[in-house]
């Protein structure tokens, strides 16, 4: 069998769901440990019926408590995150361009937007996604990458961004 | 304790402390409307149709929810009130699909009624939602997101009345939805095809696998030999889907309509219920004797199989190894009856009238082929296998057939099963009622342990809708405790109890729905308590009619014996009318 990297240090879902249990909110913060915890940054299917099973927690509940917030991702995420706000501020300042723009920087040919779309290049680098709203439209438009977030953003700026990147990753 | 004084459109009224003003208002005979809430089901309060004004509040209130307080000022249906009613039904129509014409709730839907009363005529409001995939994953129900309206009926009952939780709210914003675990359909769940979501769905988003028109195709068939077998419970519900009273009791114009209808032979399930008793009797006699796994606990109800498949695989050993009446019922037709008639049973169609969802998915199970087999084993070569039953339409399908084709159902003049597969008992009849299987059981189980005759004939202490009923019996000096559950949530307290080593009881009766078969997920939509009362009522007035009471009276019975089976658990019963059961994993 292949040897499975970084399993050494995480801790099992068991021992995430007693650090957590009995408490108001345990799901949720069960959740969000077991998916900082995951290297690709997300809920797996597996761990999600891990959850359930031992936490004795009905498998639709889980589920949904897994897709109502925003912050969990039932899908593998890309080492970088690129968010484009698309609330009303930012796209009258143009965020429609910036997400457009992103999406052919990053090969997705055929992107369509979504609410809340959410797209990950097939190596895994990067996670293109759109929020309903920062609130920070004093700024607008605005986007997150890698956490960092960039004010009154071009075309030009983003693709600067997203270009180095790829750079630093090619190497 | 002191009522309180409150106001309803300008009328003193005076209602208990803790009461809703909805239920005020219903007191005095004002009809609030509502859509999403159903009594003892869900009180989510989504829909905002009920809204009423209250004096001195700055929004409306949901009446459904809302505690009366004292000297409260209501005003029911203010030009506010009006509007902000229409209001809420305009937007769930927004995005609604429009094919009522061609929808199977078209006359029995919550919301088009609702439309319909608040006389909404346009729609101002623009679609926000996609159209999205039918989960048509399960043999038994369907289910359409594009008709749903969030209500949460379906999602209460499967958590709060069944403790199954197969479904659930997920999503957000506008992709809020109804789903299963990673939506994977309702067969990739624990759902157990109870179909108890589909009797309080307002409308069609969740519906019974319909199945009426390939059993239309079978009776045009002149090849085949359709057989059809109905249900105790359908007795005092198919009046009712046809329009007539609750409980209305229509077995001699049920047995007319199926004729009519053309199916070949009508019989009775209730012939296999009694069947069941002298098997499933004689079990639990072995295993009180010989020290076999107890307690033992019925199998009638594939829901329950399902349930007890899927969460208590460990304690499986404890349920009977009977099959289900309607599948003892069609490996007898297909063996014993076709043999004895010279049909050839790969050409015969045994059909069943059921008031349950799950039998559908119980007439599918693999192992259910035993006919076939049998006949295997004696010899024939080459059929390819076919199963015991071929289609198990719900009393909603069989009230559909009968509309379909004309049939005037109440002016129907009374006619008799056909023989030897249609004489039953009324130990029989009572199947179809929570506490039934236990009293027809002990009916038998005394006289067969003791050779005297059972001093009470009814076990009255088993009857009603208390959830969870015990009695203690004496069987010729030995006292046996017995236990009846209906409904998955109460089925789950005695298993519990069993599992914790706890359980004192020899005999356990589980039936999957609220009243038993009568509160049926395959029975008329929107029961209520009173309902499955009326329907039990006629059950029990039906046994009383009986000349035979007992299963172990019944002539057709102890000839079926004499001829073929030869006694309780012989090896052909085995084969034919005896399962097993497995875990059931996701
Ligand atoms: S569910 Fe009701 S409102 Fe919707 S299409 Fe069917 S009948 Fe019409
Ligand atoms: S059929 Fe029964 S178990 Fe399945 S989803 Fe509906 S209520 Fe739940
Ligand atoms: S499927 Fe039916 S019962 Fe369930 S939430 Fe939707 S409309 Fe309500
Ligand atoms: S009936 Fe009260 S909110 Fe739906």
């Amino acid at each position: 069998m292949k040897k499975m990297p970084n399993k050494v240090d995480v801790p099992s879902v068991k021992s995430v769901i007693s650090k957590h249990e009995g408490k108001a909110g345990s799901l949720l913060s069960i959740l969000e440990e077991l998916q900082e915890n995951d290297v690709h940054k997300h809920l797996s299917e597996e761990i999600l019926m891990q959850v359930a099973q031992k936490a004795g927690i009905p498998l639709s509940q889980v589920y949904s408590v897994a897709t109502f917030y925003s912050f969990f991702n039932l899908k593998p995420q890309g080492k970088h995150t690129i968010v484009v706000c698309r609330g009303t501020a930012c796209h009258t300042r143009g965020s429609r361009a910036l997400l457009l723009e992103s999406a052919a920087q990053l090969g997705f040919t055929d992107f369509v937007e979504e609410d809340e779309s959410a797209l990950t290049t097939p190596d895994r680098k990067f996670t293109l996604r759109t929020v309903a709203c920062f609130g920070q439209c004093a700024l607008a438009p605005v986007v997150a990458v890698d956490g960092t977030i960039h004010s009154h953003v071009t075309p030009g700026k983003l693709l600067k961004l997203i270009q180095k990147i790829q750079k630093e990753e090619s190497r | 304790m002191s009522r309180i004084s409150i106001k309803i459109d300008g009328t003193p009224v005076e209602v208990a402390p803790g009461t809703t003003i909805l239920e005020a208002c219903l007191s005095t005979g004002i009809a609030v409307p509502t859509l999403c809430h159903l009594r003892d089901v869900a009180t989510n309060a989504s829909c905002g149709v009920c809204v009423v004004e209250v004096k001195g509040g700055r929004s409306l209130a949901r009446a459904c929810v809302t505690k009366v307080i004292p000297n409260m000022d209501v005003q029911t249906a203010s030009p506010r009130v009006m509007a902000a009613r229409k209001m809420a039904v305009e937007l769930l129509l927004a995005n609604h699909p429009t094919d009522c014409l061609s929808c199977s709730r078209n006359g029995s839907c919550e919301l088009q009624s609702m439309a319909e009363r608040l006389n909404v005529r346009k729609v101002r409001f623009p679609s926000t939602r996609k159209a999205v995939a039918k989960d048509e994953t399960s043999p038994s129900i369907i289910r359409d997101n594009n008709k749903c309206i969030l209500c949460g009926r379906c999602v209460a009952v499967c958590k709060e009345m069944q403790s199954v939780s197969a479904i659930d709210v997920a999503g957000r914003g506008l992709r809020t939805h109804i789903g299963t675990f990673m939506d994977r359909g309702l067969k990739h769940s624990t759902c157990t095809n109870c179909g108890q979501c589909t009797v309080v769905c307002p409308t069609a988003a969740i519906v019974e696998k319909d199945e009426t028109d390939a059993v239309f195709k079978a009776l045009q068939d002149p090849s085949k030999v359709v057989v059809v077998q109905t249900a105790p419970a359908i007795r005092s519900s198919i009046g009712e889907a046809m329009g007539m009273e609750t409980g209305a009791l229509v077995t001699g114009k049920m047995v007319a309509a199926l004729r009519k209808l053309g199916f070949d032979r009508v019989f009775d399930t209730q012939f296999s219920a009694d069947l069941t008793i002298l098997e499933e009797g004689t079990e639990l006699l072995e295993r009180l004797t010989k020290g076999g796994t107890l307690p033992m606990i019925t199998s009638c109800s594939p829901g329950w199989i399902s349930f007890i498949e899927t969460f208590y695989p460990k304690l499986l050993a404890h349920l009977s190894s009977c099959k289900s009446p309607q599948q003892m019922f069609g490996a007898l037709a297909k063996s014993y009856y076709a043999e004895k008639t010279g049909i050839d049973p790969a050409n015969m169609v045994v059909v069943s009238i059921m008031p349950c969802t799950a039998k559908k998915f119980e007439a599918q199970r693999p192992e259910m082929q035993s006919a076939w087999k049998w006949w295997k084993q004696k010899g024939q070569k080459g059929v390819a296998p076919y199963f015991d039953v071929d289609y198990a339409l719900t009393t909603r399908e069989l009230a559909r057939m009968i509309k379909n084709v004309g049939i005037d159902f109440s002016r129907l003049e009374e006619q008799t099963f056909d023989d030897p597969l249609g004489q039953s008992t009324g130990a029989a009849t009572i199947f179809g009622t929570t506490g039934g299987v236990m009293e027809a059981a002990v009916r038998t189980a005394y006289e067969v342990a003791t050779g005297k005759p059972l001093p009470n004939i009814e076990l009255t202490a088993v009857r009603g809708l208390e959830g969870i009923k015990h009695a203690e019996l004496d069987v010729g000096g030995t006292r046996l405790k017995v236990a009846v559950a209906h409904t998955l949530k109460n089925a789950r307290i005695l298993l519990d109890d069993i599992a914790a080593g706890k359980s004192e009881y020899a005999f356990i009766e589980v039936m999957t729905c609220p009243g038993g078969c009568i509160g049926g997920g395959g029975q008329p939509i929107l029961p209520d308590r009173k309902k499955r009362e009326a329907r039990a009522h006629s059950l029990y007035v039906e046994d009383r009619n009986m000349p035979v009471r007992k299963s172990h009276e019944n002539p057709a019975i102890a000839a079926l014996y004499k001829e073929f089976l030869e006694k309780p658990l012989s090896h052909i019963s085995h084969e034919l009318l005896h399962t097993h059961y497995a875990h059931r994993q996701m």
